[in-house]
């Protein structure tokens, strides 16, 4: 295999998915019980929380113009403590729970989507400043205080072993996974997504309906993190105020790593599927080698700085 | 001392790409040699190879019957060859002698340069252009301080300083006024009379019949023939040229019935920089606009689209309509090929298919078949004779022929009723123009109305029967039969009350 077909094969997606598997063994040699089935579950089912968080934000990048949403945290606090209010630890009602999740991170999405399709507002600003809104309005309804219970079949449902010892939320990531692979490459919503990413002009003078599109992305990333906010409380089984905030930039983390162009129109959710593997092994791997939790997040957040400057600086090179 | 050169079965790849895959040509002292062919057939590598400039992959170079391998433009010049290149090799903060003389100054018996004769030296080359030039041009001036003309005067000189034994002038007209092309010309007369051999390469056909011996044509990397000038005709070296002889004045469009269906109506447009327009379109008319560029051609067509918004009335087969979006137009089969390739008509980094189809997607269910869309647009890329690898591959490596063959395929899958044109030939070589020229006519005899815009007079003239001619975004003349003419269509957009007066 000469050096032109390998780089036509080794796309950025499979250079993660290969640096993910590298790390899971380089953990093993920082502790021989790294390695083993048991483990290697875990790290998936920590990797398919960020996964499924990140599901949006791939699409918001894709759609370029400066796209980015950073509202993803506060969405998964909310789906959270919503989920964990309106269900009391009630299994009947998680169904509501779900509903009223989804609900809330679809009203967030869209009213980011309006503000910068149809007000022109920079997507930074705009998600910024609806994190801003969406944290207020919990601390509104809660007082601060967190009432409610978790659901016992949620747990069993997301959290612990469900098939084969594959937890439910493992299952739930790769079906995410087929349906967005075909959102994207099999639908004309995702042509449309691509198109503007690369070209606005050009899409809307093929008849692409450009602010339509950026609405439904930012709906649709809206809702997604809902998804994840909830399933993060199936795990978590409680919640914190600021339960999604270490998700925000790692879910931008894990799609650049998965070899999305940050300036849009390029990229696969199968890319930041790896790049959230990735992510949870880095972290993994700081835990494991003992680190003081202050410790773990300067590394870990240095990293990321590192990470995404590595990507970005190849971006520039290409251009 | 004469010379003799013979090139031989030149091959030259970078990379992956053959610029010449059967570069051939003869010369001996006393010829001027005219190299023709289109955009990217292999011209300027032939005449670098031929200098020393780059090296070939195969084929021979031979020296008054011996082989010969320049490995750099020093050793070409070593052997009296040399060339005067279209990018301008000057050094623009050295002065005009100091240029010409670079690296070979005339030097006193102890090696010092001679700045005595090399001032003379210059002043005698200069003096060929005498009269023809400002007298800002001196030995002493500042190439920098010199305007683009002058510059390429310069050039020329630098190459006569060797007192070359073949010069090559590699579109050494482009930016020379009149006077100094007609000095230029008896100068090469003059040297052709003093046994030097000239290889000229040009794009104006008028330039090669009033100084060439001999015409050797390049297509596509190949030689594909030396004719001689005083027994061929323009005609024939275009035929040369292309692959399928295709001028535009082989495929006039008929002029089309009176009773064709209407299909397009405007009244009073206005928007952008349009104002005030009507006019109306039959089905399988081919309707041109004229007129110098951006007078408000552009802002129409975009108009038309739904692009931009207008003012007015316009009627789409007797409906009257108000696009305020692309889609709009699309829905009633309307289509817009927009001028600006790499801005407006393609997602350069997606692949070939995801731009033929961006505009259909929809038909190809809410998920896709993507076999049937594979199948639509690989037909149409045989259709349009597309050369590409695979439809995976992304649009910008094509070729500009071939990437605009992808915009105009993107919209001909829909089968528009109405196909707006702006500018679709710009940039395109001259073998896919005649491809184009063919595809229209077969467009409108299938009943498409298309309003075309084109830079090209040669193209309005040549295809069209009717010509709307806008300045200042009105149309200032329509032009049909006898007066379908360039002095018309000049003196129209120019803005001329009287068309008769100026013609």
């Amino acid at each position: 295999m000469n050096a032109q077909t390998l780089r036509r094969y080794l796309t950025p997606p499979l250079i993660a998915l290969l640096l993910a598997i590298a790390l899971f063994f380089a953990g093993g040699l920082i502790n021989p019980d790294f390695i083993n089935v048991t483990q290697a579950i875990n790290i998936v089912r920590l990797a398919a929380f960020l996964g499924i968080i990140s599901a949006g934000q791939t699409l918001v990048i894709i759609s370029g113009g400066e796209g980015i949403d950073l509202s993803v945290g506060a969405v998964v606090t909310l789906a959270a403590i919503l989920t964990f209010r309106i269900t009391g630890g009630d299994n009947n009602l998680i169904g509501v729970g779900l509903l009223a999740s989804l609900s809330a991170g679809f009203i967030v999405g869209l009213l980011n989507g309006i503000g910068i399709a149809l007000l022109h507002i920079p997507p930074l600003v705009m998600t910024l400043g609806m994190t801003g809104v969406v944290s207020g309005t919990i601390l509104v309804v809660t007082q601060g205080e967190m009432l409610g219970a978790t659901p016992a079949l949620m747990s069993t449902y997301i959290a612990k072993p469900l098939i084969f010892g594959i937890p439910g939320v493992i299952l739930i990531w790769v079906a995410l996974g087929v349906v967005m692979w075909l959102l994207m490459e099999r639908t004309t919503y995702g042509k449309h997504l691509f198109a503007i990413g690369v070209n606005r002009t050009a899409a809307r003078l093929s008849g692409v309906r450009v602010e339509r599109a950026v609405i439904i992305t930012y709906t649709l990333a809206g809702l997604l993190a809902a998804l994840g906010g909830f399933m993060l409380l199936g795990f978590a089984q409680t919640v914190l105020l600021n339960l999604g905030d270490p998700y925000r930039f790692p879910s931008i983390a894990a799609v650049v790593v998965g070899g999305t162009m940050l300036t849009g129109g390029k990229g696969s959710y199968w890319g930041t599927m790896s790049g959230a593997l990735v992510l949870t092994l880095i972290d993994s791997l700081l835990r494991a080698m003992g680190l003081a939790e202050a410790y773990q997040l300067i590394v870990f957040g240095g990293l990321l700085v590192l990470l995404i400057a590595v990507y970005g600086r190849e971006l520039n090179l290409r251009q | 001392m004469t010379l003799q050169l013979s090139v031989r079965s030149i091959v030259k790849r970078y990379g992956g790409v053959v610029a010449l895959r059967d570069g051939n040509l003869d010369i001996q002292s006393g010829e001027v040699i005219s190299l023709i062919g289109a955009n990217g057939s292999g011209k300027s590598t032939l005449s670098k190879i031929i200098t020393g400039v780059v090296a070939p992959n195969g084929g021979q170079l031979l020296l008054n019957g011996h082989p010969v391998h320049f490995s750099n433009p020093q050793a070409a010049r070593g052997r009296g060859i040399t060339a005067v290149y279209q990018e301008l090799s000057l050094v623009p903060d050295m002065t005009v002698a100091e240029n010409i003389w670079l690296a070979h100054e005339p030097l006193h018996l102890n090696f010092r340069v001679n700045r005595k004769a090399m001032r003379k030296n210059t002043e005698d080359l200069i003096a060929l252009f005498g009269g023809t030039i400002s007298e800002r041009l001196q030995p002493d001036t500042l190439v920098t301080a010199l305007p683009p003309d002058e510059r390429q005067i310069v050039e020329i000189l630098k190459a006569l300083s060797i007192d070359p034994q073949l010069l090559i002038l590699d579109e050494a007209t482009a930016s020379l006024d009149s006077s100094q092309v007609n000095r230029l010309f008896s100068l090469i007369k003059q040297w052709q009379a003093a046994g030097k051999a000239i290889i000229f390469i040009t794009h104006r056909m008028d330039e090669i019949f009033r100084i060439a011996d001999k015409a050797t044509v390049l297509r596509n990397g190949q030689s594909v023939g030396t004719v001689d000038i005083a027994s061929t005709s323009e005609r024939e070296i275009v035929n040369m040229m292309i692959e399928s002889a295709a001028t535009p004045d082989d495929i006039k469009i008929p002029v089309v019935s009176e009773d064709a269906p209407v299909r397009l109506a405007v009244q009073n447009l206005g928007g952008g920089r349009v104002e005030d327009v009507s006019f109306t379109l039959r089905d399988g008319e081919l309707l041109g606009l004229g007129g110098l560029h951006g007078q408000g051609q552009e802002d129409l067509l975009l108009a038309l689209f739904g692009a931009i918004p207008y003012t007015g009335s316009v009627k789409v087969s007797g409906k009257e309509v108000h696009y305020r979006h692309p889609r709009d137009a699309m829905n009633d089969d309307i289509a817009f090929v927009p001028g600006d390739r790499g801005r407006e008509g393609l997602l350069l980094v997606r692949s070939i298919i995801e731009n033929f189809q961006l505009p259909s997607w929809h038909k190809y269910g809410a998920l896709h078949n993507r076999d049937a869309a594979q199948r639509d647009a690989r037909a149409m890329a045989d259709d349009l004779q597309l050369v590409y690898a695979g439809m995976e591959t992304p649009v910008n490596s094509l070729s500009g022929g071939n990437a605009q063959k992808v915009v105009l395929g993107k919209w001909l899958l829909r089968q528009p009723k109405l196909l707006l044109l702006d500018d679709p030939t710009k940039g395109v070589d001259v073998g896919t123009k005649g491809e184009f020229y063919a595809l229209l006519k077969r467009l409108t005899e299938a009943g498409t109305a298309i309003l075309f815009y084109s830079s090209d007079d040669d193209e309005l003239l040549g295809l069209c029967n009717r010509v709307l001619v806008l300045q200042d975004g009105r149309v200032r003349d329509t032009l049909t039969g006898e007066r379908l003419t360039h002095s018309e269509l000049v003196a129209a957009s120019m803005g001329a009350t009287n068309n008769h007066e100026v013609a």
